[in-house]
């Protein structure tokens, strides 16, 4: 079975798919499968190459997120799905760090191992409604008493689309409070260089034999392209018309679905 | 000293008042100003919720001879923007500074108006800001502070919430309070004279002199309310001319005339 394919110009071995907008189309109790997806999911695992999962999503625990993807019908194991809040607790293990947090409440339980007493950081995630006032000001007059103040973001997208209506993401929020406090933000999560080479790394792959898939012209395709992967625009999810003539980011190819992207990756195989 | 002068613009608070207590002299030299001939007076003043019929009665509280045209704030400055330009705006300002804004169309807003509002800073209604702001309205700020002081601690200014829609939707925010060259200009824009015929006060060296010299002013630093010693440092050009008071302020004036 073949298990390297040439596209964009490149030999790709290996697959960096993004979940919200590629496989599905956010939305109440998991949202809906994209037309296609499923199938294209299903190609991919028959035809042998390796493929990671590589989401920004911190709304739910990836137990969670996994569970509502495989009631919407994909085959997919959790640990092929690489997602911030467990890279942002690996790293606050590492360095001795204990966040004050600012996220999703359906996502806590994946902190459930963080001591959180007397905190030195703050960690932020796609908190949605629990982004009022008031809890954007406990985040930020924990960094302004913390002496050495360290803010990790999980993502720095800036909108996102759900129920066909576009709502803001973590990144906004993020800069709020940067602007406040004039403390830089560490991103964990796309587009980090750190978390794209995870991904690699556990496919075994070089970034020149990698492609990205996703919805958002800056953190998948930009971000991506930084790392060295060659990144793929869907026009699902929160793609835009615009987003094709985008100033910075130019896509190496934009795809109608994921399903015409595995069409024409699987086309040439070597 | 060559140019003449024409009008006075004047700071509130930490300039003519702190709290409820006018600086030293002040109500008098206010008054000693307002017998000048041929000097018109405007006060100037960041607010994003204190309406000017509010501004006025707390001067007149205060003891300062004070008239409606006299005040232009922050929100005066929003409001004549809106009408120049005929935004409607969708608003994201201090119920209590809506009266500034009476008569205003805000169905189908073309514009954002950011000012310090916390309850208005929730997710449903920055969504739709950010909405509106993607469709081509434009992002107007009272003005950017990061953060001030509550009674109970530091709190979130509307600059963090303009940085937050700005990034979002790669929109740049028209600030229109000071230290802004357009609030200047626009505080002066009935009275018939050019900046250069016109002298600020404030206590502000960034806010007040820096920006009112870069619109062609001639800024007065006085050191009461914010003032820190070495301020007239900060900047360059150095202030005009610094003053301990307003009331030493408006010694320095008559001598220019």
């Amino acid at each position: 079975m073949p298990n390297t394919y040439s596209y964009c110009g490149r030999i790709i071995k290996g697959v960096v798919l993004d979940i919200t907008g590629v496989l599905k189309e956010s939305g109440p109790n998991g949202g809906t499968a994209i037309n296609g997806s499923i199938d294209a999911i299903n190609r991919l695992y028959e035809s042998g190459l390796q493929f990671r999962f590589c989401t920004n999503e911190t709304t739910v625990t990836r137990h969670h997120l996994v569970n509502q993807l495989r009631r919407l019908g994909f085959t997919i194991e959790e640990d092929k799905v690489f997602s911030p809040i467990p890279a942002v607790c690996q790293i606050l293990k590492e360095r001795n760090l204990r966040p004050h947090l600012l996220v999703h409440k359906d996502s806590l339980p994946d902190f459930k191992d963080v001591d959180k007493n007397d905190p030195n950081c703050v960690v932020i995630g796609d908190a949605t409604n629990e982004f009022s006032y008031d809890n954007l000001n406990k985040a930020f007059r924990c960094l302004m008493e913390i002496e050495q103040p360290v803010l990790f973001s999980l993502g720095s997208g800036r909108y996102y689309q759900e129920d066909g209506e576009l709502v803001l993401d973590v990144g906004p929020y993020m800069k709020a409070l940067e602007y406040a406090t004039d403390v830089k933000a560490e991103v964990v999560g796309k587009p980090s260089l750190s978390f794209f080479t995870a991904v690699l790394k556990d496919m075994n792959v070089l970034p020149n034999e990698a492609v990205m898939v996703g919805d958002d012209i800056v953190s998948d395709i930009g971000g991506a392209q930084a790392c060295g992967l060659a990144g793929v625009l869907v026009r699902t999810g929160k793609f835009r018309s615009r987003d094709e003539s985008h100033p910075d980011v130019k896509p190496d190819d934009i795809v109608d679905n994921l399903a015409q992207f595995v069409d024409k990756l699987l086309q040439h195989s070597l | 000293m060559a140019g003449s002068v024409k009008a006075v613009l004047v700071d509130l608070s930490g300039t003519l008042h702190i709290d409820d207590d006018p600086t030293p002299g002040a109500v008098e030299a206010l008054n000693r100003l307002k017998a000048l001939e041929n000097i018109r007076i405007k006060f100037v003043t960041n607010t994003t919720k204190e309406s000017k019929r509010f501004l006025i009665a707390r001067l007149q509280k205060i003891g300062f001879s004070v008239q409606n045209e006299e005040v232009f704030s922050s929100l005066s400055a929003a409001r004549k923007l809106l009408d120049d330009r005929q935004l409607r705006p969708f608003f994201m300002i201090d119920k209590k500074a809506l009266e500034d804004f009476e008569g205003i169309s805000q169905e189908n807003p073309n514009a954002v108006v950011i000012g310090l509002a916390p309850e208005e800073f929730y997710y449903e209604k920055m969504n739709t800001a950010m909405r509106l702001l993607r469709g081509g309205a434009s992002l107007i700020a009272i003005h950017k502070a990061k953060y001030y002081k509550r009674n109970d601690g530091l709190a979130l200014g509307p600059g963090p919430f303009v940085a937050a829609l700005e990034y979002a939707t790669d929109c740049k925010a028209e600030v229109v309070g000071k230290p802004s060259e357009s609030f200047f200009v626009s505080s002066i824009a009935s009275l018939g004279c050019v900046p250069s015929e016109c002298i600020m006060v404030g206590d502000d060296v960034n806010d007040d002199i820096a920006g009112a010299q870069a619109a062609g002013m001639r800024g007065i630093l006085v050191r009461t309310g914010k003032y820190r010693d070495g301020d007239e440092n900060k900047i360059s050009p150095p202030p005009f001319r610094v003053a301990d008071n307003f009331s030493q302020a408006v010694d320095v004036i008559k001598e220019l005339l």
